[in-house]
């Protein structure tokens, strides 16, 4: 279970500050789909970076599956964010020069000492299930934005992880690759992952089962979406 | 992340700008590369200076008249042009009465013009007796050295050495003809078979040897001696034999106080310890000065590090956020200096080595005794050297890689 108490957080530029997220109460579930929408500098992608361990808050509580951010320290939120999260980015971030395979692998260097065979498994495994085996030896920097995307995926399901967050992964696609990349993210729903999906589409918003609409720092609505959305927004993509 | 990833991950980094890498790797490999030349140099040079010092002979003894002050291996004031008037016909007679001492032989010097036909030159001469030549390995290409009847008889008879036979004679038979020296004249009897340089750079072969008495009475108007040269029967007593000496001579001078002694008595031994510390020195000095060219290549890592964190922002953003802790990328980033030194520092033997081998082949046709050294000292230094110098300049670029924010190095454009 993931749980919010009142988080605040609060930037500060010399004596201007900025109140980015103000009073954030709620609970994610697992094996939810929850997708956060609202306008640029809403406040987002702050709630993201909180949720995923990037940022800590100002003030209020935070528990992730049992975990309090507060009493952890940043080599500990690295630990649980390798083991327990997996991130999928906008602007895929991948190691254009690597191979896929190396992109892969990424999340699995600060797994511990993994067997190499036992690694190159758990690679292949991943790479396969977004359907780009044949892609392994491939660089990243030579693939097409819909394949970029899903190398970033199986680089996010390496380690089998509890949540996987997904900052706009859309943004940067084509539709049609837009879709395939969502069709795998609802697989991975479907599979037992909990997703949180930050966007500002609607139509991609609606593969989720659950709609936060953040406006100026504050949660401004918690609601289901209905099945029948999703079920004709997913429709409409294949 | 394990070390063994670490180092995987900074070698395909580096692989990844190769031309980077290798440009970055120059100053380490030259400094490296300067760090085992003269190193090598220095050694070959302590080889050359050491084998010329025992070439005299490694059981000789010498008597300098005059104390040394400071340290044992200071000068004595003789040696400074200072005469000392100390050393005497009475000292050689009573060192030769001694069992211990195989042969003794005085020596004189003095520089004067010489002259065959319309050559005329300035040189150095030698007086001394019949014994000097064996004990100082001196052998004669051509003619015969002196014998000790000429010294009892005032012979005016000349050894030439080597170069100053061709300086005044070129490529004609010097045997039998006749030089004046400082005015008076010497029939040629013998050339010296060429030596090199000396102990301290003595040109060996640029000298002209007379009979002592000859040199003393008519050419010097002196009865002291400039130096007393003693053999001992053998290495072992080398020790013995100075002992010997030192009592002989303060009972001759009469001499109670040790701290009154008016002669030094120096063994081959004293002469290697001086010479080794002048050209360790030496070494150590030329070390220094190839040690600045690896901090400046080492300076350049740490520049290009620094560039490569700043473009690798949004790599370091990601790494984080996949797990990598400060330490990890600290890790990573320290070992792609680590590698780059290493590498430049293998390459840089590999070429420092290389060079000394062809200076090798240069040299042995210039210098006599010139030796073949690259010590292993030099190469195990400069292993350490490089990596060390990657550790020290990687760190900081490593620490500001470590250091960024993951948040804001994900955003970085």
């Amino acid at each position: 279970m993931i749980t919010l108490r009142n988080i605040a957080k609060e930037y500060h530029d010399g004596d201007v500050s900025t109140q980015a997220l103000r009073d954030i109460t709620f609970s994610i579930s697992p094996g939810e789909f929850v997708s956060i929408m609202g306008p640029s500098g809403s406040g987002k992608s702050t709630l993201l970076h909180l949720l995923s361990f990037l940022d800590r808050p100002t003030s209020g509580e935070y528990s992730f599956f049992g975990k309090t951010i507060t009493d952890l320290t940043d080599a500990q939120l690295a630990r649980v964010r390798n083991e327990e999260m997996g991130f999928i980015f906008q602007s895929f971030n991948l190691l254009s020069n690597s191979t896929v395979y190396r992109n892969v692998e990424l999340p699995l260097l600060y797994s511990g000492d993994i067997h190499p065979e036992h690694r190159a498994r758990k690679v292949e495994e991943a790479v396969a299930s977004v359907g780009l085996s044949e892609k392994l030896l491939t660089p990243a920097g030579k693939l097409s934005g819909g394949q970029k995307q899903r190398v970033a995926i199986a680089r996010a399901l390496v380690n089998n992880p509890t949540v996987i967050f997904a900052d706009e992964p859309t943004g940067n696609l084509d539709s049609v690759s837009g879709a395939q990349v969502m069709e795998i993210l609802k697989k991975l729903n479907d599979k037992g992952h909990t997703v949180i999906l930050v966007t500002h589409e609607t139509y991609t918003a609606n593969f989720g089962n659950r709609l936060l609409r953040i406006k100026d720092g504050l949660l401004e609505s918690d609601t289901p979406i209905e099945k029948s959305v999703a079920d004709d927004t997913h429709a409409y993509f294949k | 992340m394990t070390t063994r990833d670490a180092l995987t991950s900074a070698i395909a980094s580096l692989r990844q700008s190769r031309t980077r890498s290798i440009l970055t790797m120059l100053g380490i490999v030259i400094g490296i590369a300067s760090v085992i030349l003269l190193m090598s140099l220095g050694q070959s040079a302590q080889q050359l200076i050491l084998a010329q010092v025992q070439n005299t002979g490694s059981n000789l003894v010498f008597i300098i008249p005059g104390a040394t002050k400071g340290s044992r291996l200071s000068s004595p004031p003789s040696v400074q042009g200072i005469i000392i008037k100390t050393l005497v016909k009475q000292d050689l007679d009573s060192l030769q009465n001694e069992p211990s001492i195989q042969a003794a032989a005085p020596e004189v010097r003095g520089v004067a013009k010489v002259v065959f036909e319309n050559n005329d030159t300035s040189v150095t001469f030698t007086g001394t007796t019949a014994d000097f030549f064996p004990m100082r390995n001196f052998t004669i290409d051509r003619g015969y050295s002196f014998t000790q009847a000429d010294v009892d008889s005032l012979s005016h008879v000349a050894v030439l050495g080597s170069e100053i036979s061709k300086t005044l004679f070129g490529y004609r038979d010097p045997i039998g003809k006749t030089i004046r020296l400082k005015d008076i004249t010497f029939r040629v009897v013998g050339v010296l078979g060429s030596k090199g340089l000396g102990p301290f750079g003595v040109d060996q072969d640029n000298i002209i040897i007379v009979p002592i008495t000859v040199a003393q009475k008519q050419m010097l108007g002196i009865d002291h001696y400039n130096t007393l040269t003693i053999q001992a029967k053998d290495t072992y007593t080398v020790d013995f034999v100075v002992s010997r000496i030192t009592s002989v001579l303060r009972q001759n001078h009469r001499i109670t106080d040790p701290d009154k002694d008016d002669f030094t008595v120096r063994t081959q031994a004293d002469a290697l310890e001086l010479l080794g510390s002048i050209t360790s020195i030496m070494t150590l000095f030329l070390t220094s000065i190839a040690f600045i060219s690896l901090i400046v290549g080492g300076i350049g890592i740490m520049n290009i590090m620094l560039v490569s964190v700043i473009e690798r922002t949004r790599e370091i953003g990601l790494r984080k956020a996949v797990g990598a802790t400060n330490a990890d990328i600290l890790k990573q980033f320290l070992w792609e200096s680590i590698v780059l030194t290493f590498v430049g520092g293998m390459a840089g033997i590999a070429i420092g080595a290389c060079i000394v081998i062809l200076l090798y082949f240069i040299f042995i046709n210039i210098i006599d005794g010139w030796a073949f050294a690259l010590p292993v000292s030099s190469i195990a230094l400069a292993v350490g050297v490089s990596t060390v110098t990657g550790v020290i300049f990687g760190i900081y670029p490593a620490q500001q890689a470590a250091k960024k924010n993951p948040i804001e190095a994900l955003r970085y454009e």
